[in-house]
């Protein structure tokens, strides 16, 4: 488990690492989605961001556990 | 027509809130309930090393940093002076023997003239031999201390270990008792893991733990050691015998306390160097025997 990353000396949680890269990709995802007739199904289209964000948070943590550790400490 | 789409539009609503729900409870068992803590210390017993004897620092043996086996030499107290007090002593219990070889002639003396002498100076001869005798076996003892005190001029390692932050010179005078260098004991090297309260129910004595040092990527293998028996309460100040003085405040947001879990070491991979103070991460595996933790749910 990728527990810390640390950049020139400040160890952060690996989690707030894996947060800021979800926050990212949803950015990127919010602008075709905003082009979908969303609020027909909806009643607030930004709870499905935040639904987004949640769940890229653990996929990204999850992914990167399992895959990255075995990477880059063989 | 409307009426449908309203209720697609709740349940899409409800779906996507307890997707929400379900990723912050993914999230919460990853991040707040696997044993797993990033606030772990490598810590080793120290024995501060003092000196039995006053006196100045002649030699020192070892340098700083430098790894010891027990019993070795570390530095010399005034060698020459309890030499000197040895010989003082020896002195004295000559001298004491030579006046007791003295009076027991004397005694046998009077005893063989009993008739011209009066019995009071018999007695007195006499007395003067058993003070006499004591008074030697008062200096042996002497003599043996100052055979003791030379000895422990040595000052020698109590433990195997590394010596550390020793700044020890010759010409610097030592007290009795004051600890002129700290000693690590290498064999009680361990890490101590502080584990948040939440985590603590998960994890049994026993259990496999990794370990990995700040900055380093090869795992330390340990296990579980003990847990420990008490920590401060920090709600509550004053002392034994007293009334219980409890803070007013209860602040809104609490944290969790921190348990030092005593992790012992196994396996250190050979390129890997712990030193006490370092920091680490400390993952527990619990184990799979059937142990059942109720936890609460994040609320």
């Amino acid at each position: 488990m990728i527990e810390e990353i640390h950049i020139l000396g400040v160890y952060m949680p690996a989690a707030l690492v894996w947060a800021v890269l979800a926050v990212m990709l949803v950015y990127l995802i919010r602008m075709p989605l905003q082009r979908l007739p969303l609020y027909r199904l909806l009643w607030h289209p930004s709870l499905l961001e935040f639904a987004l964000f949640v769940v890229l948070w653990w996929a990204l943590s999850a992914l990167g556990d399992a895959f990255l550790t075995s990477f880059l400490a063989p | 027509m409307f009426h449908r789409q309203n209720i697609v539009r709740s349940l899409a609503t409800l779906l996507v809130i307890l997707v929400i729900l379900a990723g912050i409870y993914a999230l919460w068992l990853r991040y707040q309930i696997d044993p797993v803590t990033r606030d772990g210390k490598v810590r080793a017993d120290m024995v501060p090393v003092a000196a039995d004897v006053s006196g100045l620092v002649t030699d020192v043996r070892v340098a700083d940093n430098q790894t010891v086996k027990k019993g070795d030499v570390l530095f010399i107290i005034d060698r020459p002076r309890y030499q000197l007090a040895l010989e003082q002593a020896s002195a004295t219990l000559a001298s004491q023997q030579a006046a007791l070889a003295q009076a027991v002639r004397e005694n046998r003396r009077n005893q063989a003239m009993r008739d011209v002498l009066a019995p009071e100076a018999i007695e007195q001869g006499r007395a003067r031999v058993e003070e006499l005798r004591a008074g030697i076996g008062q200096a042996q003892a002497a003599r043996k201390l100052a055979k003791f005190n030379l000895e422990r001029t040595l000052v020698r390692a109590p433990v195997a270990g590394t010596v550390s932050n020793m700044s020890l010179q010759p010409g610097v005078y030592l007290n009795a008792g004051k600890p002129a260098l700290a000693l690590v004991y290498d064999r009680s090297m361990r890490v101590e893991g502080y584990f948040e309260e939440t985590k603590l129910p998960a994890i049994r004595v026993g259990d496999p733990a990794s370990i990995y040092l700040m900055g380093v990527a090869d795992e330390i293998e340990g296990h579980v050691q003990s847990i420990a028996g008490g920590v401060e309460d920090r709600e509550r100040v004053g002392a034994d015998g007293q009334l219980a003085n409890v803070n007013p405040s209860f602040t809104w947001v609490r944290l969790a306390q921190r348990i030092p879990v005593r992790i012992s070491i196994d396996k250190i991979p050979p390129n890997v160097r712990m030193i006490p103070g370092q920091t680490a991460t400390v993952i527990v595996h619990p184990r799979n025997d059937g142990r059942s933790v109720h936890r609460s749910l994040p609320w």
